[in-house]
């Protein structure tokens, strides 16, 4: 048997209002917090949310920058270094520190096995150029700038990630690709989470024969084939269009098939919230369908749309990619990661020229980041979870 | 005569003796993997190996008796060749099953057929006189077998002429177009068994190249196998019951779909090639087995092939290279381009092959065809103008084509014949072919496309931008390649292009349909022609060709359908191929050649970029007397074919090494 506990007794005057009174300087900051602060604190808790935040933010900023950043235009060739390696960077030549800086590259063709062979000349260190005036661009096709932030010396090369068949720069290619690749899926993205949001919201609130029609509309659109679709559509639209056109108004239709799993879960959570004694208040008070659907229903599972929605953008970066592989998307001079891997998409590449699949990098890169930032912003937005403490 | 046959019989029996116990002795060499060459040589009357069995158990006459008495004898000194040794499966790839075909092109066994000279030479005939180019009388050689052995003879052709392309339902398509002289066919007669003669009133010079072709006429049939499902021959009952049991409509059908020795794809269809069909298909590995009545014997009288069989495995293209550099063929070309060389290099000593380079036969690997009898008028009238089509030539860079695709070792060039061939002149290949943007952009201002949209395209009068829609088979691998330099060039000079890729079928409708305004596909297919070779791609004769549709279809409808040329350089080329028609003199033939060069090349009505890639050839250490290089050719050609594949053979001491990857199913 132990001894009783010891009863122990505070002399301190009890103040019922200890926890949440301006008292405790946590719970000031917390009830002070507007929700997108509270938003915010949640995320930064999320390490990898935060980390892919930076690589998505600084990914977005190339690719808008695109004509700056990248050393070489879209489609400049170098005929003289055709298939050559990535340019080793070096920062000290004979004993002597430089800054970071590249040798020449000297190609010579094998006439017995047609290979080119590249080898340095270690002679004269090429030294990088930053903020330069370097090949002249069109900045978004409108004003004309020549200043780059990485230029080679004038006359010499610079291909960190090598060249492809035709000499021209896979760096260059890669920034330029990000800017279709990152943003193209964003369109359709948002253009389906907007109908998912006003048809899932309609059927859901009001409910009877709307509801009736509009499920029978996400029915038949689940039940279209999407391949035979693209495959038709890809036919039928005149070359003559634009193709960087074809390829937007296949992601628009892409959307367009999109929307109903996310409509169907609007409406699913719509039906089972409208229930609840606040909506009844709401309504009490005269509130109209649209404030009631988007102030009071919506936040309440805005972490499922926020997580359905991080989750679409890598399957548009994806299905780009596997449009484009299966000649169905994104066609030259249109440059894309996916267009990058399909002009890979042979057994020389592998066994001879490895850098070509490079692309795979930004690919994996820019998925799994959308995937962890989703993942961050799913759990801060969730208002069931743990509250910061 | 008559009284060889039991002389011969004896004398055989004899024979038949002593080849068993050479047999044997081979068969033991053989199982002891230790045959030397000279050996092999002491034996050079004995069985191929892998039929002695059959022989000396009286299932297969023995080789004197299976050869005709007069075989076609290869001098392979002449040739620069060794005497062979029997055996061995030689591995080859193809994509499509469809590609058994390719055991008829490179078995390469014709009534007459090419020979690398360019000459036709007789083949399965022993000979062949020909009269005033008119009258052609065909000897057969007596003897001679099909591959089940069953005599061939005039009844073979006697069966094609009367009972298949003369018959009212077999033959409702009247004649081939190459037995027909101004719309009249020929008069057939049967001399006697081993002698036919085919008679026009007019010299047809498309008879022999037609019989000789890769794709060939046959004017003979399996008459003993065919006459089964032929109305004329079979028991209607009987034949009732075969159509039902393949599921045919009628006997028409069956007979039609078992009828197709180029297709091969009917193990049961005799045959007279080298080696012979002998997996049902659909199948994804294909054997060939020798065929052992084939016509032809080495100098020492040993029957020919030396290889025994032939495994064709089907693989998807893209594969190839990468199963090639696997040491998966012995012999393989096709689906092997410029771009895999360094690839496959790479393997050739792990895998023990080599890889040669043998010239390509076609007058341009890749060549542009504005279709001239494109439906849009707009289009028609831009495209008829040859102001235009020398504008595009001048702004193709073709030396930095060949650079930066071609590593600098093709030729730029016009579409046009090879240089170092009979018919070539330098200013064939470079009028209008070099690079010259400025003149390009001159004949376009003069032709009055001189104003540009905010791109910089040039505009029709229509107000339309001059943006060529390209269409493309691609099937060439590195032609998008090609294609993105064009693009570039193009574009300097204000005209936009656009390459649209479209199945070969879809490209040929849209062809006949004058839907497609411009198509690219490989040049000349017969670049390196002897005067006596059909002039036929130089003008408008057949609706295959991209460059004007309509206008051959006119001429291959003899005027019933399509439309007649309407330009004077168009209809001047329909002329001077119908005057070769009728010309038999090789000069007279030759001057029509150069009249119609000449008219090409100035007309550039196909725009030529790069002549002379060459095919890459990968051929196993072992395999001998595969020629170092040489050319290598569709029609006249036959790929393979004109280089003998039956000479080539297994070096013994490698045999071994050679078949062992051949243990997977």
């Amino acid at each position: 048997m132990s001894a009783p506990l010891e009863h122990w007794v505070s002399t301190a005057p009890f103040d019922p209002e200890r926890t949440t009174s301006l008292h405790s300087k946590l719970s000031a900051e917390l009830l002070a917090a507007s929700q997108a602060r509270l938003f915010w604190w949640r995320l930064k808790r999320h390490r990898m949310a935060v980390l892919s935040l930076v690589v998505l933010g600084l990914a977005y900023l190339v690719a808008a920058f695109a004509e700056f950043v990248a050393p070489y235009g879209l489609s400049t060739r170098d005929t003289q270094h055709i298939f050559m390696p990535p340019q080793r960077l070096h920062l000290v030549h004979d004993g002597a520190f430089v800054g970071p800086f590249v040798y020449p590259m000297e190609g010579t063709l094998d006439l017995d096995t047609l290979e080119r062979q590249y080898a340095e000349v270690r002679t004269e260190p090429q030294p990088i150029r930053f903020l330069c005036r370097g090949e002249p661009y069109r900045f978004w096709g409108m004003v004309e700038a020549d200043l780059h932030l990485v230029c080679p010396q004038p006359g010499g090369t610079l291909f960190l990630l090598g060249t492809d068949r035709l000499g021209r720069d896979m760096l260059s290619r890669l920034i330029y690709g990000a800017r279709i690749s990152l943003t193209i899926g964003l369109v359709g993205v948002g253009l389906s989470l907007v109908l998912a949001l006003v048809f899932g919201g309609l059927a859901g609130y009001l409910g009877g024969r709307t509801d009736y029609w509009v499920q029978r509309v996400t029915e038949v659109l689940r039940s279209l084939p999407q391949l035979p679709l693209w495959l038709a559509l890809a036919a039928v639209l005149p070359a003559t269009l634009d193709p960087l056109f074809v390829y937007f108004g296949i992601t628009l239709i892409l959307a367009l098939l999109d929307w109903p799993s996310l409509a169907r879960a609007v409406r699913s959570k719509l039906f089972s919230l409208r229930e609840e004694d606040f909506t009844a208040a709401a309504e009490m008070m005269g509130a109209r369908p649209s404030r009631i659907i988007t102030r009071h229903l919506l936040p309440n599972f805005a972490s499922h749309i926020i997580a359905s929605v991080t989750l679409s953008i890598p399957a548009m970066i994806l299905a780009e990619t596997a449009l484009s592989f299966l000649g169905l998307g994104l066609r030259p001079p249109i440059t894309s990661w996916g267009v990058l891997l399909t002009e890979a998409q042979n057994i020389e590449a592998v066994a001879l020229y490895p850098w070509l699949l490079l692309p795979m990098v930004p690919v994996v890169v820019s998925v799994l980041a959308f995937s962890f930032l989703g993942d961050g912003l799913r759990d801060a937005a969730d208002p069931f979870a743990a509250t910061a403490g | 005569m008559s009284m060889t046959p039991g002389d011969v019989r004896s004398d055989q029996a004899e024979r038949g003796r002593l080849t068993i116990a050479a047999a044997v002795v081979l068969a033991v060499l053989a199982w002891l993997c230790a045959a030397l060459p000279a050996g092999a040589q002491a034996q050079a009357q004995a069985e191929p190996p892998i039929l002695a069995q059959s022989v000396a158990e009286g299932r297969l006459p023995p080789m004197r008796e299976r050869l005709p008495s007069e075989p076609l004898v290869t001098d392979l000194a002449a040739m620069d060749r060794e005497p062979g040794v029997y055996g061995g499966t030689l591995r080859i790839l193809e994509a499509q099953a469809r590609d058994t075909r390719r055991m008829v092109v490179f078995g390469y066994a014709r009534l007459a057929g090419t020979v690398p000279d360019g000459s036709i030479q007789p083949d399965i005939a022993r000979a062949i006189d020909v009269e005033e180019g008119r009258r052609f009388t065909i000897h057969l050689r007596a003897g001679h077998r099909w591959s089940d052995g069953e005599p061939f003879t005039a009844e073979d052709f006697r069966y094609y002429w009367e009972d298949v392309v003369n018959d009212p339902k077999l033959g409702k398509n009247g004649l081939p177009r190459e037995l027909l002289v101004d719309g009249k066919g020929p008069t057939v007669t049967f001399l006697d068994p081993l002698t036919i003669r085919y008679e026009w009133g007019k010299p047809n010079p498309l008879f022999l190249p037609a019989m000789a072709g890769s794709l060939p006429l046959e004017i003979f049939r399996p008459a003993h196998y065919l006459k089964r499902f032929h109305a004329k021959y079979a028991d209607p009952a009987e034949l009732e019951r075969l159509v039902a049991e393949a599921g045919q409509r009628n006997w028409v059908a069956l007979h039609f779909k078992l009828d197709q020795s180029y297709k091969n794809t009917n193990p049961e269809l005799p045959s007279l090639q080298p080696w012979v069909l002998a997996t049902e298909p659909p199948a994804d590995r294909y054997v060939f087995r020798r065929n052992p009545y084939f016509h032809r014997v080495d100098a020492a009288g040993r029957q020919l092939p030396y290889i025994d069989e032939v495994a064709m495995t089907i693989a998807g293209a893209g594969l190839i290279p990468a199963k090639v550099a696997g040491g998966e063929a012995d012999l393989q070309a096709n689906f092997l381009n410029f771009g895999n060389y360094a690839f496959i290099k790479r393997a050739a000593e792990r895998q023990d092959y080599e890889v040669r380079r043998w010239r390509s036969g076609r007058g341009s690997r890749v060549a542009l065809y504005p279709n001239l009898t494109v439906a849009d008028p707009a289009w028609r009238a831009i495209l008829r103008d040859v102001r235009f089509r020398r504008a595009l030539s001048l702004a193709i860079n073709r030396e930095d084509i060949n650079q930066v695709v071609y590593y600098g070792l093709a030729r730029p060039s016009n579409d046009t014949v090879l240089a170092g061939t009979r018919l070539f002149e330098p200013d064939l290949a470079t009028r209008w072919a070099g690079h010259d943007p400025a003149a390009a952009d001159a004949l376009l201002d003069a032709m009055g496309l001189g104003t540009r949209n905010g791109a910089g395209i040039r505009l029709r009068p229509d107000g339309e931008p001059v943006t060529i829609v390209l269409e493309t088979a691609g099937e060439e691998a590195e032609q998008s390649d090609v294609l993105q330099l064009v693009t570039e060039d193009l574009a300097r000079v204000g005209i936009g292009l656009i390459v649209k890729p479209v199945e070969r079928d879809t490209l040929e409708r849209r062809l006949a349909a004058g839907s497609t305004v411009m198509a690219v596909a490989p040049g000349l297919e017969n670049g390196a022609p002897v005067p006596s070779d059909a002039p036929d791609e130089l003008a408008p004769t057949t609706s295959a060709q991209f460059q004007w549709p309509d206008w051959g279809l006119n001429f291959e409808s003899a005027g019933r359908l399509g439309s007649a040329p309407d330009l004077p350089f168009a209809a001047e080329l329909v002329r001077l191929a119908t005057a070769w028609r009728a010309t038999i003199d090789p000069d007279g033939q030759a001057e029509i050649w150069r009249r119609m060069l000449e008219i090409n090349a100035d007309e550039m009505v196909r725009i030529g970029l790069v002549a002379d890639v060459d095919q890459v050839v990968v051929v196993s250490n072992a395999l001998r007397n595969v020629p170092e290089t040489a050319l290598f050719n569709f029609n006249p050609g036959a790929f393979f074919g004109m280089h003998r594949p039956d000479t080539f053979f297994f070096a013994p001491a490698d045999q071994v090494a050679a078949r062992a990857p051949e243990a997977r199913p």
